[in-house]
């Protein structure tokens, strides 16, 4: 019921549309219990009682009836597909923007299969659903409704022997579908497990090459898609019971109008040309009643779609503009975490952070895998939100500032590469799509990408793919790092941007990014001592709890955590010679 | 690099291929005999289903007029028993042709799988992924629908139209050829149909799949785009095209609802026609029955037509589908055993290369005359700046690719002479991007080594750091991951890789920046446990942090595709060249003030 409430929503825009649909769909099942009658009547009048006279005039009026209906056809067709289309449009552009809005949190728990399943496959039965189900649920009643009255007009005992099979045919198919539902169902998901076998054996390919599991890919490969051939032969097995059972008791009215029409007809009970229209008759009962199973097996999957989509559509968003979101204010760059916790669910990653950072200055974090260092970068952009304490940005709190104002001010390139499958210039230019070529070539050149750029035959314009295969780690980073810069932002935030990086490689950048970043405060995180020495300050992050801060010589006479670090790189070093000739 | 991005339409080929028919039917052959039986017991079916109309008529203008009520019920009998005849064999039609199907698909599908684990790398470089699958799973999908319903189909719809007509002939051959007066014109205006037909739902399918490819980006990219807040030009685009796949599905329907309406006009067309010839212009008239069998065959008559046109179509359309899918059957398999390959005995660990050059695409060499020697046991640093060609080294050792010139060779039998997969069995290979699949962690790292016990998993988890954070999960080795593996940090991806590359207790171990997101803390516990475990072990390390580097018993350093130095640290050192400038580089850059 919600569900249709729901759709409903969709389709009063086009009320019109919609009533003028119905009425033309029950126009046409009026028009449609003419013809037989029609039919009936040449047989009657003109060849019976031999009054040829009268034959033009029911052709004609056959032809125009058939004009009438075969035109009324496709004007509902068409009213309800636009209604349909309509509907579908406005629903998936609701999804899409829902999934722009969504936090990270969400995107963490939901798997990208099932948002596409939303978007495909059960926006395909809403389709169905609007576009076929509703006019046809109205065409089958009213059908049965003028047949039925038209056999009961001609013979009431004649209709009710007829009509005796009827029930039959319904209890079969609401039983057919019933029963094939669950097999569909079946398929569906094996289909599904197919499809994922095979799509991570085609992205983990090197993996298993690298280990030489071809045989067992194979052979899991080979389960299921056996499954897949199984759940369809079981499918099979379904409709094997109950298709031609149906085909036989529609075949019986038949034998029923043939038999007992005969002998009303030989009592005189019965024209020939009555009995003619029941025959033309039954085509009309039959249908309605062996597809009434079908509509309802549709609505059924429709409401189990529908629910889902509405499911996506009223997922919650912590992370929002509040009320009195501020929007107008230039943004400096001043962070100040106050007594900031955070966690995952159940488990903690932050605890107890207080950081204080000024405009233009640069900041480092180092740490182990797991200790909250990224984390703390999610928490600036208001991808996730703290459960203690707050984050100001130039002293307002990131909660009371209007999301975009906050992202636009901040740039950030996270640790997870991702590149769209767009050319190199528009990957750069993703954040700030109307930059000139130029501009890209300049953030290229100082992220040390223009190089490698230039060496593709297409240059900026090669196009690479959505993980940005073909691209090497390193070279991945640096367009990132190019993406990252070229927004201009007040914040730039560096998350492992140039770990697959040489020292060297990186070094240059570092030299181009201290010019770029004077009046920007700069955040990075990092394992190399080489890219955190140079911060202003330098957090160590062990467990979600800062432990260390300082400059790089504070840190190493503090003869800690970070000491151990730097003493660990450093001890790579340990010729004497070079340590001489470089101090 | 041809790539295609979301919005770019992917062109399939709409022409008759014979060839590719035939070669579709062939995986029909093995059920030739189930076939034949199935067409036989189609025929006998149609006949009895299509005896309908001829009882009626008989009832009609025979028993009736007579008051012939035995004769009446004998007719009803007689129906009755060809009903119940036709209903069996539609019973094992049905159960046949889903058997053939679903055997065919298997095989098929079957056969492009396992092609697939054949192809090399560069495959699966050079396209999106996502089209791959597409064939592997969708485009086989839709040639299920060929080969059975299709294909029995035509034969039925074939049958049907034989048997109606035969029966309107043996009725009356007059009103035969009158009844079929209107099929040329219908069979034009479904003709002319068809073809706008095929041409606009191949572009709804076009529409729909840039429609989709850009959903399943954006969501890939969210974090992204959320990050550039960009959501409202992804939304234009998005909008774009949505109303796209709109405008294209509506006119597609705009043709498709016009064929029942037309194909009934006409079929009526052509019973009015039959009824004012039949009636006004025969001399002796027309019985009641004739005319109502008539219109009843017509209407029958009808059907068939019209899903002739449908078949047609649904041909030419799966032709494209063909096309893909024999291009990936087709694809050469570039790394395979070459003629009389044999299995590689059990590996020592002495590698060689001799004047190696490679290149990735025709021209652009990647490495030039490599050669070094390498004795069981050492250890291999590979150094240079990115782009260099190192991974290319690691990887040409495990044959992921050919070698144009030069031999590569593993205790002196060439890699290019074994059979492939007794060489990679006996590798631990480490990549770069780091890939799991979907399971749990045990799954994960078990998947080098499928009958290790829990215990070992656990052991091999343990040198490389990982037990530590792993237990921390409530579900320990139990936690489910994915291939993106939201849940996990890059660092911890690339530890639980490394766990799996030493479960395989390879004998040459690559690590190719095994350890780039690890923090310095964990990598030197990391390699404290390695020590140990790498005596004995020839391993080849691609890492930037000279941690790693130095106590390699060999380094190699390249740049631009050659050797440049090659040797201890020390010795590379007192060389003062690349690695020496390289070395001091770096600490220069660790211990400089900010001036540096």
């Amino acid at each position: 019921m919600k569900e249709l409430l729901w759709l409903w929503g969709y389709i009063k825009k086009h009320k019109v549309k919609f009533v003028l649909g119905i009425i033309l769909v029950i126009g046409f099942a009026a028009v449609s219990t003419m013809i037989p009658y029609i039919t009936g009547t040449i047989v009657d009048e003109v060849i019976v009682a031999g009054k040829k006279e009268r034959l033009y005039g029911l052709l004609i009026s056959l032809m125009l009836v058939t004009l009438a209906r075969t035109s009324g056809a496709y004007g509902f067709s068409m009213l309800f597909e636009s209604i349909s289309q309509s509907t579908v449009y406005r629903a998936r552009k609701d999804i899409y923007s829902r999934l722009n809005k969504l936090d990270f949190t969400f995107y963490d728990r939901t798997r990208t299969g099932d948002i596409m399943a939303r978007m495909t496959g059960d926006m395909e039965a809403v389709r169905h659903f609007t576009s076929h189900v509703i006019p046809n649920l109205i065409k089958c009643t009213f059908h049965l409704v003028f047949s039925l009255s038209m056999m009961f007009m001609i013979n009431i005992w004649f209709a009710l022997c007829v009509i005796a099979v009827a029930p039959l045919i319904f209890i079969i198919s609401a039983l057919l579908a019933k029963e094939v539902k669950p097999k569909f169902a079946a398929i569906r998901k094996q289909f599904s497990k197919l499809n994922s076998v095979v799509q991570e054996n085609i992205a983990g390919n090197r993996v298993v090459k690298a280990f030489a599991k071809e045989n067992y890919e194979i052979s899991k490969f080979n389960k299921q898609n056996k499954g897949f051939a199984k759940r369809n032969i079981e499918n099979a097995k379904v409709w094997e019971k109950y298709l031609p059972l149906l085909d036989f008791i529609c075949g019986l009215m038949v034998i029923v109008t043939v038999l007992i029409g005969g002998i009303l007809v030989i009592q005189g009970i019965l024209t020939i040309g009555q009995m003619a229209i029941f025959n033309a008759l039954i085509v009309r009962v039959n249908m309605p009643l062996r597809q009434s199973g079908w509509l309802v097996n549709d609505l059924q999957n429709f409401s189990a779609c529908a629910d889902k989509i509405i499911g996506l559509l009223n997922e919650e968003t912590k992370i929002s503009n509040s009320d009195n979101a501020i929007e107008d204010v230039g943004i400096q760059g001043n962070i100040k975490f106050e007594k900031v916790s955070f966690g995952y669910g159940d488990e903690p990653v932050l605890k107890d952070i207080n950081i204080d950072i000024k405009r233009g200055e640069k900041v480092a974090f180092i740490g182990a895998t797991g200790s909250g260092k990224s984390t703390i970068m999610n928490l600036i952009c208001r991808f996730y939100e703290p459960e203690e304490g707050r984050i100001l940005l130039d002293n307002i709190d990131i909660n009371d500032l209007a999301l975009k104002k906050l992202r636009d001010n901040i740039s950030v390139a996270m640790q997870d590469i991702f590149l769209f499958s767009d050319t190199i210039e528009g990957n750069i230019s993703y954040g700030f799509p109307d930059a000139t070529k130029k501009q890209v070539i300049r953030v290229a050149q100082m992220a040390s990408a223009h190089d490698f750029i230039e060496e593709f035959p297409e240059s900026y314009d090669t196009i690479i793919g959505e993980r940005g295969v073909g691209l090497s780690g390193g070279q991945r980073q640096r367009i990132a790092l190019a993406r990252t810069m070229l927004k201009n932002p007040s914040v730039l935030i560096l998350d492992d941007t140039t770990s697959s990086l040489d020292v060297e490689t990186e070094h240059e950048i570092q030299k181009m990014l201290e010019k770029f970043c004077q009046l920007r405060t700069t955040l990075i995180i990092a394992h190399r001592i080489s890219s955190v020495k140079n911060a202003d300050k330098i957090f160590v992050l062990d467990n979600g709890r800062i432990v260390e801060q300082g400059t790089h010589e504070e840190l190493v006479n503090m003869h800690g955590a970070y000491y151990e670090v730097y003493r660990n790189q450093l001890g790579d070093f340990d010729n004497a010679s070079i340590k001489e000739e470089c101090i | 690099m041809a790539r295609n991005k979301f919005d770019v339409d992917e062109e399939l080929e709409e022409q008759f291929n014979l060839g590719h028919l035939k070669r579709m039917f062939r995986y029909l052959k093995p059920h030739t005999h189930k076939l034949t039986i199935t067409a036989v017991l189609m025929f006998v079916s149609n006949i009895a289903a299509l005896l309908g109309p001829y009882l009626v008529m008989d009832v009609v203008d025979k028993r009736v007029p007579q008051k012939d009520i035995k004769g009446v019920i004998a007719v009803s009998i007689l129906y009755m028993i060809a009903i119940t005849i036709s209903v069996i064999c539609l019973k094992y039609r049905i159960r046949a042709m889903a058997k053939i199907a679903q055997a065919v698909i298997l095989d098929i599908r079957m056969d492009i799988f396992k092609h697939l684990q054949k192809l090399p790398f560069s495959y699966y470089d050079s396209r999106p992924h996502g089209k791959i699958l597409i064939r592997v799973v969708n485009y086989v999908n839709s040639l299920n629908n060929l080969l059975t319903n299709g294909v029995i189909n035509l034969i039925t719809d074939l049958l049907s139209l034989g048997v109606i007509v035969v029966y309107m002939l043996i009725i009356d051959v007059r009103l035969t050829f009158i009844s079929l007066a209107a099929l040329p014109l219908l069979m034009l205006v479904m003709y002319i149909l068809k073809r706008f037909q095929r041409k606009s739902w191949q572009q709804v399918s076009r529409k729909q799949s840039n429609m989709n490819a850009y959903v399943h980006e954006s969501i890939c990219g969210i974090k992204v785009t959320q990050a550039f807040s960009r959501e409202d030009e992804n939304l234009e685009i998005f909008d774009e095209c949505a109303t796209e796949y709109k405008t294209a599905w509506m006119s597609a329907v705009k043709i498709n609802h016009l064929i029942w309406p037309l194909s009934e006009t006409i079929s009526n067309m052509g019973v009015a026609f039959l009824y004012l010839v039949a009636i006004s212009w025969f001399e002796n008239g027309i019985s009641v029955g004739v005319l109502l069998a008539f219109s009843t065959y017509i209407t029958k008559l009808w059907a068939p037509i019209v899903n002739l046109g449908n078949f047609y179509n649904q041909i030419i359309i799966s032709m494209a589908y063909m096309e893909r899918i024999f291009e990936l059957l087709d694809e050469p398999v570039i790394v395979a055993n070459v003629e009389g390959a044999y299995a590689m005995p059990k590996i020592k660990g002495d590698v060689s290369f001799k004047h190696v050059g490679f290149s990735y695409d025709e021209g652009h060499k990647v490495l030039k005359d490599v050669t070094f020697d390498i004795k069981a046991g050492e250890t291999v640093a590979l150094v240079g700046a990115t782009g260099c060609g190192k991974t290319t080294i690691v990887s040409l050792l495990s044959r992921f690719y050919n070698i144009q010139e030069g031999t590569i060779t593993i205790d002196g039998h060439n890699i290019s002479k074994v059979k492939l997969e007794s060489l990679r069995k006996q590798m631990g290979v480490m990549m770069q991007d780091t890939f799991l699949f979907s399971g749990t962690i045990m799954d994960n790292i078990r998947y080098s080594q499928l009958n290790a016990a829990d215990k070992e998993v656990m052991e091999a988890a343990r040198i490389v750091k990982a037990h530590e954070f792993i237990m921390e999960f409530e579900h320990g080795y139990y936690t489910q991951v994915n291939e993106r593996g939201s849940r996990l940090s890059v660092g911890q991806r690339q530890l639980i890789s490394f766990a799996r590359a030493l479960l395989a207790d390879p004998k040459i171990l690559i690590l190719d920046e095994a350890t780039s997101s690890i923090d310095t803390k964990t990598e030197i516990a990391l390699q404290q446990g390695l020590e140990k475990l790498l005596e004995g072990r020839t391993s080849f390390v691609v890492a930037h942090r000279l941690s790693t580097i130095k106590n390699a018993d060999k380094i190699i350093y390249i740049d631009g595709g050659r050797i440049v130095e090659m040797g201890s640290h020390d010795a590379l050192m007192d060389q003062k060249g690349a690695y020496y400038h390289l070395y001091s580089a770096q600490y220069k850059i660790m211990t400089d003030d900010r001036a540096g």
